[in-house]
């Protein structure tokens, strides 16, 4: 569905990583493959560090410590949240709904308005439509989007196709509507006859958690995970980017008015340095403009991403001049999609760390 | 991309000095996931087409790989 707005605007980004590093050197330990591959796995797709909460840790966690922070540095007040859009995979319980936690929590109005949307890798895209829908409406001047993931406490870590990559985080986007800010376009795309490439298979109402479902088996080639843990098809997933999102881009750049040239910078989902490579080469577009480093710093957090891409690399800037950018997500669902607008003179864009509890 | 350039890309992938058509390229040390991967990159990027893992588990030996190749290259 392709969408278009006026004069709205990012204000603002907080970034909130868990202090926890884990390194793919030790990771590697874990897995039944001979270190050469292993070595080179990490050469292709940029695996280093990454991010991972401790036992017991929520994405909501994350989300209220970097809320309490920007409340504390006066960068924003809780009465004048109008909307929060909370955004996650892993939320705290099915019932309540997380947004209404994080209401409680943040000491938001009572008309402020809730709510959870269930989506991942392009999450970024999903929550900032959603708030710039909300936006639309009379009286509603500023929204907080939230991607807030912690699904390495659904990754096995003998899992050598996703236990390197994983990552959690929270991260803040602040939305406003800001007179002259110019156009915003935007595209989703959905396929959900390949919804099962990306998947938990156990632990919903399908197929709930029990003792069986927590038993790890082995893939053909050595990887160990049960039902209950994060499986995706990483060829199928790949070949879903290739073919897909290109085309989806290319449309969605011409409706802004512009070809791949035009576009300042690019923000996209961080799944792995290896897939930004191939995309950026599709595009016709150089690595420079398309940072691809999210993954060896703080691991693959899903919605989370695309702040901390930003966060990582252009904090500076972003707060000093506005470009034109691009962002895009892909993955489960499966979702893709983009949006082009104007973005930056933030308010704020910073990245903090979300301290370990444990000695 | 021809076939001796296809053979040296393979090469380079599997971490061997060269490779021989009548190879079964699970008997490769190196065939693995990352291996799969980078040869559907190549199908992508080099050949312009999409290489499917179903269609890649149906292949044996290096010769059969690259008769796939050329049957659905598009460029």
């Amino acid at each position: 569905m392709k969408f278009k707005f006026k004069d709205k605007a990012i204000t603002g980004m907080m970034v909130v990583v868990p202090e926890q590093e884990r390194l793919f050197v030790d990771d590697m330990k874990m897995f039944n493959a001979p270190e050469n591959r292993s070595r080179k796995l990490a050469m292709v797709m940029g695996y280093n560090a990454h991010r991972v909460v401790e036992d017991g840790v929520c994405a909501s966690d994350l989300a209220e410590y970097g809320f309490k922070n920007l409340f504390e540095t006066g960068k924003i007040k809780p009465e004048e949240i109008d909307a929060l859009v909370y955004v996650t995979l892993s939320p705290d319980h099915f019932m309540p709904p997380t947004s209404c936690i994080l209401h409680g929590k943040l000491g938001l109005r009572r008309d402020c308005f809730c709510t959870d949307i269930a989506q991942g890798c392009c999450g970024f895209i999903v929550g900032l439509l959603q708030a710039l829908q909300l936006l639309e409406q009379q009286g509603v001047n500023k929204v907080a989007v939230v991607n807030a993931d912690v699904l390495s406490r659904k990754v096995s870590p003998k899992d050598r196709n996703s236990y390197p990559l994983i990552g959690d985080a929270a991260t803040i986007t602040i939305v406003e509507n800001r007179p002259g800010a110019g156009d915003v376009v935007a595209d989703v795309r959905f396929d959900g006859t390949r919804s099962m490439a990306l998947k938990v298979p156990a632990g919903g109402f399908r197929q709930p958690s029990t003792p069986e479902t927590a038993i790890m088996s082995a893939d053909e080639e050595g990887n160990e995970r049960a039902p209950d843990n994060l499986v995706m098809d990483g060829t199928a997933v790949f070949n879903f980017v290739m073919a897909d999102v290109p085309p989806m881009l290319s449309d969605l750049v011409m409706d802004a008015g512009k070809d791949f040239a035009g576009i300042d910078k690019y923000y996209f989902h961080q799944p792995n340095r290896f897939m930004l490579q191939k995309l950026a080469e599709k595009l016709d577009v150089p690595y420079e403009k398309m940072p691809n480093n999210v993954v060896e710093h703080y691991g693959n957090s899903s919605g989370a991403t695309i702040p901390s891409a930003m966060a990582l690399n252009d904090f500076e800037s972003l707060c000093r001049e506005t470009k034109k950018v691009c962002f895009s997500g892909f993955g489960v669902g499966l979702t893709y999609g983009g949006i082009v607008m104007n973005c930056g003179n933030f308010d704020f864009c910073e990245t903090i760390n979300y301290p370990n509890k444990g000695e | 991309m021809d076939k001796n350039a296809f053979l040296d890309e393979l090469a380079n992938i599997l971490d061997e000095a060269n490779v021989e058509d009548a190879a079964n390229l699970r008997d490769y040390p190196s065939w693995d996931s990352l291996a799969v991967l980078s040869i559907v990159a190549l199908a992508d990027s080099k050949f312009g087409f999409t290489l499917k893992f179903p269609d890649v588990k149906g292949l044996t030996t290096v010769a059969d790989l690259w008769a796939f190749f050329e049957k659905n290259r598009t460029k």
